[in-house]
């Protein structure tokens, strides 16, 4: 008895029962639904969001009574077009957009080199650095990042107390257009970096090689070997670095002085501050109207990358 | 007399700056006489949540009203210190959905404040017992009954760094158009209290608002061109105390509390006059019988003189009830209007037509600086 209780420990009973409940719970016949019982969950989220942008639909069409401050009851694209006509938003949309696009060329050109040395690179010691230069920033909030340029580049800041030492007066580096692009591209750079690194490491480091041994400098091989290999990746990093710069909020809004908005702080302003929720609702879906074409334009013209549904392995 | 009864008395409209009746009637409903009614009220809450502003703005009104409210009814109270643009959609839904509201006060502007009560989601309060003892500047103007209660009144100044103007403090808004503050002036960002003394300033009257208001327009190009920053109120502590900016158009109570934390800070009210403004307490509408009752309570007691003067003190603006002391820092001050002669100096538009044309102005404004 004592032996047969060690041969068959009470664990493995335990795991035993539970194979049996999952069993009459979710029999064998049914194994084959497992991908989409495990799938359920996130297609709940995402119907949620769905639900969510038909409420904000309805909201787009309606209009706001400045008298009573109800929305109408019937149906307008009265917002659709005071978003379309508005010089305002015009304004703001066309900085958001261009912004969007200098941002993302820019992480993709400082991400690269710094996924690739950190890929390749064989001093553990220089690649933890990096991996802990790339992180530590990564787990501070954007606001408070932001705040940080602001104590750094603010007229007292550092930069400008290091340029007075060489006898330059202060300089106004803060609350422009050129600031919040700085902003967003330092806080673009670690997703950049994460999204690359997986596509550069799965270029085998042999290729690379075999072109040296074939006379081909680093330029070359970098330019013929490395950039086409590390497509989907770059695709992949372009992507998400784009679709969040163009709906970002707070670091134009705290870079920016008030003066450089982007679609998101319209919106914001549109739900929060004249309580115009129509308005803000018909601004919300313009833009991921505009982000989703963005988005099919690229998968149009490079693919998807690493966002790529095919997956199958050539 | 039950306080059930008293708050079911009319109330007649009061007159101007207080008389000795009013003070009277004010020691009849002192904290003392309040605590003696409250025996026979309604079951009490274990707390209210009141909606406020941080920073010395919720240290006022804790000090001058929660604070003495807890201590007369034994009921807590909690500070809500989401912002009062962001609470008022939540509270929009709560009443929509017949749900009870997320607080049981509102302290918001009178313009916010306007938006609610024209949408119908405030509590009538018309019948609190301490508005007998309150000016005219009590009752929101353009409004039926009192959907808000206005507390306190406050002017958008010109602060300025005095250093930055040796020749004497600035005397009207168009000296911001002065090329030596370039980059060096900030207005609210959505150009509020900026708009009506730019009308003045621009060479327009103030009886054209809202029909035409070019000439504010105008002005506020101009004032673009001197690239002005454009934030909230705690940004304009920030952007002085950093020596970002040397002038502004804002609150009092903001320069007042950078200039007691040391920053070399001073205000005026131009010429062409600056926007005078209330702030106000509101209930919104679905709260249980009781809770609403108590809410009543805490909103009547911000009325009582005692708790407005210490409240107010901290704020340094001037109250809705006769017979207040200025701080000293504010004596005879023209951020601190207290005489009819003070006030002829200040802009004061109904918050009806201010509602009504915030989005439009607010547009035009947003237009103008992010062109």
């Amino acid at each position: 008895m004592r032996n047969s209780r060690v041969a068959y420990p009470l664990t493995w009973r335990v795991m035993d029962m539970l194979e049996n409940v999952c069993a009459r719970i979710w029999p064998a016949s049914l194994h084959r639904l497992l991908p989409y019982l495990m799938l359920l969950p996130a297609v709940v989220l995402v119907g949620l969001l769905v639900l969510g942008l038909f409420q904000i639909g309805d909201a787009s069409l309606r209009v706001l009574d400045t008298s009573t401050f109800l929305f109408s009851e019937d149906y307008s694209l009265e917002n659709y077009r005071q978003a379309i006509t508005s010089g305002f938003f015009a304004v703001v949309a066309s900085r958001s957009l261009m912004g969007s696009v200098i941002v993302t060329v820019i992480t993709l050109l400082f991400a690269l080199p710094y996924a690739y040395l950190m890929v390749r690179t064989q001093s553990s010691g220089l690649r933890k650095f990096l991996l802990v230069a790339l992180f530590l920033p990564f787990f501070i909030g954007q606001v408070v990042r932001a705040y940080g340029w602001l104590i750094i580049l603010g007229n007292q800041g550092m930069v400008n107390e290091a340029l007075g030492l060489v006898g330059v007066p202060p300089v106004r580096l803060l609350y422009n257009y050129p600031a919040v692009l700085f902003g967003l591209i330092q806080y673009m750079l670690p997703f950049a970096v994460l999204m690359l690194a997986p596509a550069l490491t799965a270029i085998p480091e042999e290729l690379e090689s075999a072109a040296g041994s074939l006379g081909a400098n680093w330029v070359r091989t970098f330019r013929h070997i490395v950039l086409p290999l590390a497509r989907p990746g770059l695709v992949g990093a372009g992507l998400v670095v784009m679709t969040l710069s163009l709906t970002d909020f707070a670091i134009p809004a705290i870079l920016g002085g008030g003066s450089q908005d982007f679609i998101a702080n319209a919106i914001y302003d549109q739900f929060f501050r004249t309580s115009n929720q129509g308005l803000g609702a018909a601004l919300s879906l313009m833009l991921v109207a505009v982000g989703s074409i963005m988005v099919g334009v690229v998968f149009a013209v490079f693919g998807a990358g690493t966002l790529a549904m095919t997956g199958g392995r050539k | 007399m039950s306080d059930q009864k008293l708050l079911s008395m009319p109330v007649s409209r009061r007159s101007v700056l207080g008389t000795i009746a009013a003070a009277g009637a004010a020691t009849v409903f002192s904290p003392l006489g309040a605590t003696r009614v409250f025996a026979q009220e309604p079951e009490k809450p274990s707390e209210i949540i009141v909606r406020a502003w941080g920073g010395s703005w919720v240290d006022s009104l804790k000090a001058g009203v929660s604070d003495s409210f807890t201590k007369m009814t034994g009921i807590a109270v909690r500070h809500d210190l989401t912002e009062d643009n962001e609470i008022q959609p939540k509270v929009w839904a709560a009443v929509a959905q017949k749900r009870v509201p997320p607080i049981h006060v509102n302290w918001d502007t009178t313009t916010n404040a306007t938006k609610s009560a024209l949408r119908g989601v405030t509590e009538d309060l018309s019948d609190l017992p301490n508005l007998k003892n309150t000016t005219d500047l009590a009752k929101p103007v353009g409004l039926d009954g009192y959907p808000i209660v206005n507390t306190y009144g406050y002017v958008y100044v010109l602060a300025y760094r005095p250093s930055a103007f040796p020749d004497g403090p600035p005397t009207s808004w168009k000296d911001l158009l002065d090329p030596k503050l370039k980059g060096r002036i900030a207005l609210y960002n959505d150009g509020i209290g900026f708009h009506f003394p730019a009308q003045v300033a621009g060479g327009g009257k103030l009886e054209d608002i809202p029909g035409n208001m070019q000439p504010a327009w105008d002005f506020i190009a101009k004032i673009k061109e001197q690239q002005p920053l454009l934030g909230e109120d705690p940004d304009f502590t920030t952007w002085f105390q950093k020596g970002e900016i040397d002038a502004a158009c804002t609150i009092s109570t903001n320069a007042r509390e950078a200039k007691k934390n040391g920053i070399e800070l001073a205000w005026v009210v131009p010429e062409e006059g600056a926007k005078f403004d209330t702030d106000g307490l509101w209930i919104p509408k679905g709260l249980p019988e009781n809770e609403l009752y108590w809410a009543k309570q805490y909103i009547n007691h911000a009325l009582d003189k005692e708790a407005q003067q210490v409240w107010l003190d901290g704020l340094g603006l001037p109250g809705v009830v006769p017979g207040l002391t200025p701080p000293a820092d504010l004596a005879n001050d023209p951020s601190y209007p207290t005489t009819e002669e003070a006030f002829k100096h200040l802009i004061r538009i109904s918050s009806k037509v201010q509602v009504e044309n915030e989005s439009v102005w607010f547009a035009k404004f947003k237009e103008i600086m992010q062109g």
